[in-house]
């Protein structure tokens, strides 16, 4: 018997549930040399704004204990050059293309997500509501229940495409945010995005990051996103996709278990450019060793 | 395509190169499959197993031989550094690379200038012997050299076996020139057309700042190696970035559109 890694998340099909994280895979051709690129289940893009955006000043990455702070700042191409210059490459892929799409008004969703529609040749829009770092919008729309209702229902209207939320863990309820992506329209929730961190250096009495806080990544963060997708999975019927510190493949199964069915894997890439690679041989291997016949073996099935 | 994935090497050999344990030198056997190796491009070095420290340490290679052994030279400043001093014959690396552009190749006719300070010395020793084996003359390869103290000079032997100029230079005068790396380089620009000379640096940034500073002002060409902390190495963390000198509000990856940059495209 041989294990199935195929997973669907409205409609979309998924060869593994493994896809890689926003802001941690550029806009794909940069790793065409470490990975088999069709290999993953699915990639996913740096934000994209609708004017090009250069980003915060340096230093906009700090080492940490078993992770990392960043503040990038959305640096990103713009949908413009994006779809001139990034797209062409991401459609001849034979993997599921999500585009992230971040805005500071609702206005700016709704024109990315638009122009995105236009050009065509990708099969799911991730939407950006949790960005800590930039100064207007991103997380206002992500810790707002009715704010998120409303870019969602924006998005929806100018897009045939599935839409996921991605979600902050910066908020009171990440149980409330899930629902009101829900009633918004999205058709998937990602959690959790970065959650805000600072880090100080002590000789120079100065922040880690130029823009002060910013977003502690990597393996530091993974219980953190367990126990939230493991709360969203009990309460709100929606498909989740997990992110948090996924590195390992038992970090695979852990998110299986709590409710994910599918993955991102995210600042691994940065440490490890295959570990997604690793996560998904090793997964497959899981599945045939214990006997199981696909992921929804899996999913939800935590002893509690 | 040649892929740069993760290899573990075997470490051939571990090998201080000073009296005080500063400045060590690490030979890797690389893969077979490894794609080709040029000055400028550099490794990135798991320098440990575990999670501490959390990301990888860019080394800019210092020799790369036919027998796919690969050189780099590090001083220990920190945890990671640390970590790879403790390394001996037979233990396993894990590294990327090559990643990163190279140095481009100047015409038999131009005089090279090669200005290395501190720890900035691996990629340009590589150059020079790569400069001499596609038959650059020995006699147009000026290498300086600058440290604190002589005790920062190493790979000496090296040098001298390359034969080229050497121009050593340290802050204490313990060793050759008294004084800044850029002072000596100086007082040698004015005897040197600008249209025959190539001046190729790497260094701390106030000596690279330095050294762009003069090249600029008069008039010579070149190319400088930079250095950030690297969290991924390949181009897609947008962490290593430098504002370019044009616009500062622009900025370049030191990982992916360099480490090597033309003279007057970065500002440092």
């Amino acid at each position: 018997m041989s294990a199935n890694l195929q997973i669907e998340i409205a409609g979309v099909k998924f060869k593994n549930p493994v896809t890689v994280a926003s802001g941690t895979f550029g806009y794909a051709e940069e790793f065409q040399h470490l990975i088999d690129l069709d290999a993953l289940g699915g990639i996913v893009t740096k934000s994209i704004t609708i004017k090009e955006r250069p980003g915060h000043p340096p230093p906009r990455t700090h080492e940490t204990a078993a992770g990392m702070l960043n503040a990038i700042g959305l640096a990103n191409v713009g949908i413009e050059r994006f779809i001139d210059e990034k797209l062409p490459f991401l459609k001849k892929l034979d993997t599921v293309i999500i585009v992230n799409v971040a805005g500071s008004s609702l206005k700016e969703y709704v024109d990315v997500c638009h122009l995105l529609e236009k050009a065509g040749g990708f099969d799911m829009i991730e939407i950006n509501v949790s960005c800590p770092n930039v100064d207007r919008g991103g997380m206002e729309f992500g810790t707002d229940p009715e704010s998120m209702i409303k870019v969602i229902r924006a998005v929806k209207d100018v897009t045939t495409r599935p839409i996921i939320a991605k979600l902050s863990p910066n908020v009171t309820s990440i149980i409330a945010m899930a629902q009101a992506a829900k009633d918004g329209g999205a058709d998937a929730v990602s959690l959790i995005n970065t959650l805000v961190g600072m880090a100080v250096n002590t000789d120079t009495w100065q922040p880690g990051l130029t823009n002060v806080t910013g977003g502690l990544s990597g393996p530091a963060i993974k219980p953190v996103a367990v126990a939230m997708v493991h709360k969203v999975f009990r309460s709100v019927d929606i498909p989740i996709i997990g992110i948090g510190g996924i590195s390992t493949w038992q970090d695979a199964i852990e998110f299986h278990l709590v409710g994910a069915l599918g993955l991102q894997v995210g600042t691994a890439n940065f440490i490890q450019p295959d570990a997604s690679m690793n996560i998904i041989a090793g997964v497959k291997k899981y599945l045939r060793a214990r006997k199981l016949q696909s992921i929804n073996d899996l999913l939800g099935r935590i002893k509690v | 395509m040649i892929k740069t994935k993760p290899q573990m090497c075997r470490v051939l050999k571990n090998q201080r190169l000073d009296k005080q344990g500063y400045y060590y030198k690490l030979t890797l056997e690389l893969s077979q499959k490894t794609r080709k190796v040029f000055p400028g491009q550099f490794v990135h070095v798991k320098t440990n197993q575990g999670l501490d420290p959390f990301f990888r340490r860019a080394f800019s290679i210092a020799d790369c031989g036919p027998d796919n052994s690969l050189d780099i030279i590090y001083k220990i400043v920190g945890r990671g550094t640390k970590i790879l001093g403790q390394l001996t014959k037979n233990d396993a690396v894990d590294i990327i690379g090559p990643l990163g552009n190279r140095f481009t190749v100047p015409s038999k006719k131009q005089t090279v200038v090669l200005a290395a300070g501190g720890v900035g010395l691996p990629p340009l020793l590589y150059f020079a012997k790569f400069l001499l084996d596609k038959k650059h003359p020995a006699d147009k390869i000026l290498f300086f050299y600058g440290g604190r103290t002589k005790d920062d000079i190493i790979e000496k032997a090296a040098i001298k076996k390359y034969a080229v100029p050497f121009y050593p230079c340290t802050d204490d005068g313990s060793f050759g020139y008294h004084g800044l790396i850029t002072g000596a380089i100086e007082d040698k620009l004015r005897k040197l057309k600008t249209s025959s000379t190539k001046i190729y640096g790497c260094g701390p940034e106030p000596m690279l700042a330095a050294l762009q500073d003069l090249a600029l002002k008069n008039g010579f060409t070149g190319e400088l190696s930079l250095e950030a902390p690297m969290p991924c190495g390949v181009g897609v963390c947008l962490g290593c970035i430098k504002p370019r000198l044009d616009d500062p509000k622009k900025y370049v990856r030191v990982c992916y559109e360099g480490p090597v940059f033309p003279i007057g495209e970065v500002r440092i």
